[in-house]
């Protein structure tokens, strides 16, 4: 586990620019994987309580990407911590009976808590698991989902938010990246979605509101965090950049997926290097 | 005389407080349709081993999947339609993909809804659950075998959907009678014909059989397909021995029972004569169920026809 800040921003870095590597090899969500990039690197790294030697062992923290669709940033998160091997996850990426892909599968991949990809699921199964943690007596362990903000607009999120408040599971944590945009365009245009802090909050949440991109308020956000037993669950609305470090892919909704070609990766690298050091 | 009938919805509900004595594990959850589901007894005694998501179905088979990962035994309550069709996708993703040991129970199969309507029936719910692997489908047919599939329920691995008619019905079976599932149960033995079928229409088949023996002599035998899927493929090639087989269910004929037992007549070149009997393809206004069982041939007389039709008997008198 990575204590210091001076670490975790340079273990982010790293997981981008294992992320770019990949992505001038293979086709990713790229967009959203580099949204969520610095609060997954603080949450794998730094927050979560898991051994990579026991996906099962029963205190462990519960995680669940609900946005299925970032499944190479957690992979290579899980991989920073010793889940497996770096260099067979670079392999084995979107290769044929391969254990990591474009979404996550627990068929083959036991470090994937369950198995997700269509949006709007992972809420729910999340408030079935803190629901199940607290009626086994399992005081410790919290429940991590980590959600898109268009996949705000599945109904069933706001289900799951309703009931999640109203059986008071305080030991569940959504994350949801607001990177303002989707596969069509930006929240603005499509759904005005608006403030998701305050939807939350309405709906009886603890909300906390975060910069994504700043470590500093990702590791101050967690260590805040009431205890699992506090009635209330928490959202942590993490304001991000889709594609976030890399000009051509800021805000743009053509990189919500894709590969890079050899001189894009080469301007890519540079400039989330140069952002990392500024 | 007529005898007496009872509901397999209310016996499953009263049942569902045996079977959570029988294991902790076992827990109940809802979409706001408990008392709908007769979960009277259940919700007096183990009021803290139940969730009621309010009227959110999706929310319901979701959480119930987090519920089976964290290693509980979740039975989730609610119509068969919402079930199978504003939950679609939870069944299939949260509940089938992972393998959960979740049952899901809907009510209201087929148009036992009656005058409820097509908002309330089930006439695809077979179609939808089956075409998700690792989901195995059943339909009760009486009172009897539904407190012993439930029984079955418990030790099973992986998912189960359970779809249940409003429409009440006789015991046809003792108390005695085990059952397994994936084994067909039959309820009447025959030589001249076979009636292959689940849920309510069970007892009419049975009633038809009676009367086509009174009446022609001809033996037919009535085969409770409880297990929809997997479906018992030896029980098909002895129906199919008979020479005339019907299969019938109150759902669609597209993608019921019907056509689970057509495609192991065609794969194995059965030698058989065989009609599908149930919802013709079609949305049709509210009405009693005994209505329309009679509008769709699938009560006794529906049966009897179909079944004397295809065998090409005639009753003179």
């Amino acid at each position: 586990m990575l204590t210091e800040l001076s670490q975790l921003k340079e273990a982010a870095l790293q997981i981008k620019v294992d992320l770019l590597t990949l992505c001038a090899q293979k086709s990713i969500h790229i967009g959203g994987d580099l949204s969520v990039a610095d609060v997954m690197t603080a949450l794998w790294q730094y927050q979560m309580h898991y051994d990579p030697q026991n996906p099962e062992d029963e205190s462990r923290d519960r995680f669940i990407l609900s946005k299925g669709h970032a499944a190479a940033v957690t992979s290579l998160n899980q991989a920073a911590i010793g889940c497996f091997r770096k260099e067979d996850f670079f392999q084995e990426y979107a290769t044929n009976g391969g254990r990591f892909s474009m979404h996550s599968c627990k068929l083959v991949n036991p470090f994937v808590e369950v198995s997700t990809g269509s949006l709007g699921h992972g809420l729910s199964i999340g408030a079935g698991i803190a629901a199940g943690l607290k009626r086994k007596g399992n005081t410790r362990s919290r429940v991590y989902v980590v959600m898109g903000d268009g996949e705000q607009c599945e109904g069933s999120v706001w289900e799951a938010a309703m009931h999640a408040s109203h059986y008071q599971l305080g030991n569940l944590v959504a994350i949801v990246d607001c990177n303002g945009l989707e596969a069509d365009g930006t929240l603005e245009e499509l759904t005005g979605l608006d403030d998701v802090g305050q939807k939350y909050r309405a709906f009886g949440w603890n909300v906390l509101e975060i910069n994504g991109h700043r470590m500093e308020e990702i590791k101050d956000a967690f260590d805040s965090l009431p205890p699992p037993t506090a009635q209330a669950p928490t959202v942590i609305v993490a304001h991000t950049v889709k594609g976030n470090g890399v000009s051509f892919m800021e805000g743009n909704v053509n990189w919500h997926a894709g590969k890079m070609s050899a001189e894009q990766f080469e301007q890519a690298m540079k400039e989330i290097r140069e952002k990392a050091e500024a | 005389m007529e005898k007496k009938k009872r509901w397999v919805r209310e016996v499953i509900g009263n049942y569902m407080v045996d079977l959570a004595a029988l294991d902790e594990k076992v827990v109940a959850v809802s979409a706001d349709l408990f008392r709908s589901c007769r979960m009277e007894k259940f919700m007096e005694q183990y009021p803290d081993r139940m969730y009621n998501t309010g009227i959110a179905e999706q929310n319901m088979v979701g959480f119930a999947a987090g519920l089976c990962r964290e290693g509980f035994k979740p039975y989730a309550f609610s119509m068969a339609s919402f079930v199978s069709m504003r939950a679609c996708e939870q069944c299939r993703t949260d509940i089938a993909y992972a393998n959960a040991n979740a049952v899901l129970v809907g009510v209201y199969s087929g148009v036992s809804g009656g005058l409820s309507g097509a908002t309330h029936w089930s006439i695809e719910d077979c179609a939808i659950m089956a075409a998700f692997p690792n989901m195995t489908v059943l339909e009760p047919s009486d009172g009897v075998q539904a407190q012993k599939m439930l029984r079955a329920t418990l030790n099973h691995e992986g998912p189960i959907y359970i779809r249940v008619s409003v429409v009440p019905s006789v015991d046809i079976y003792s108390e005695e009678y085990e059952y397994q599932i994936g084994k067909v149960s039959i309820p009447r033995e025959g030589k001249d014909g076979a009636i292959l079928c689940s849920g309510v229409l069970v007892q009419y088949a049975l009633e038809a059989a009676e009367e086509i023996f009174c009446e022609t002599g001809k033996s037919i035998r009535v085969v409770d397909m409880h297990t929809i899927k997997p479906v018992d493929r030896q029980a098909i090639r002895d129906a199919a021995a008979t020479g005339y087989v019907l299969a019938a269910q109150d759902h669609n004929i597209i993608g019921g029972l019907g056509q689970q037992v057509a495609a192991v007549i065609a794969e194995e070149g059965l030698q058989t004569k065989f009609k599908i009997a149930g919802i013709p393809d079609r949305f049709v206004p509210m009405a009693r169920p005994d209505y329309l069982y009679a509008m769709f041939e699938i009560d006794k007389d529906g049966l009897k026809r179909q079944m004397l039709d295809m065998m090409g008997v005639e009753i003179h008198g």
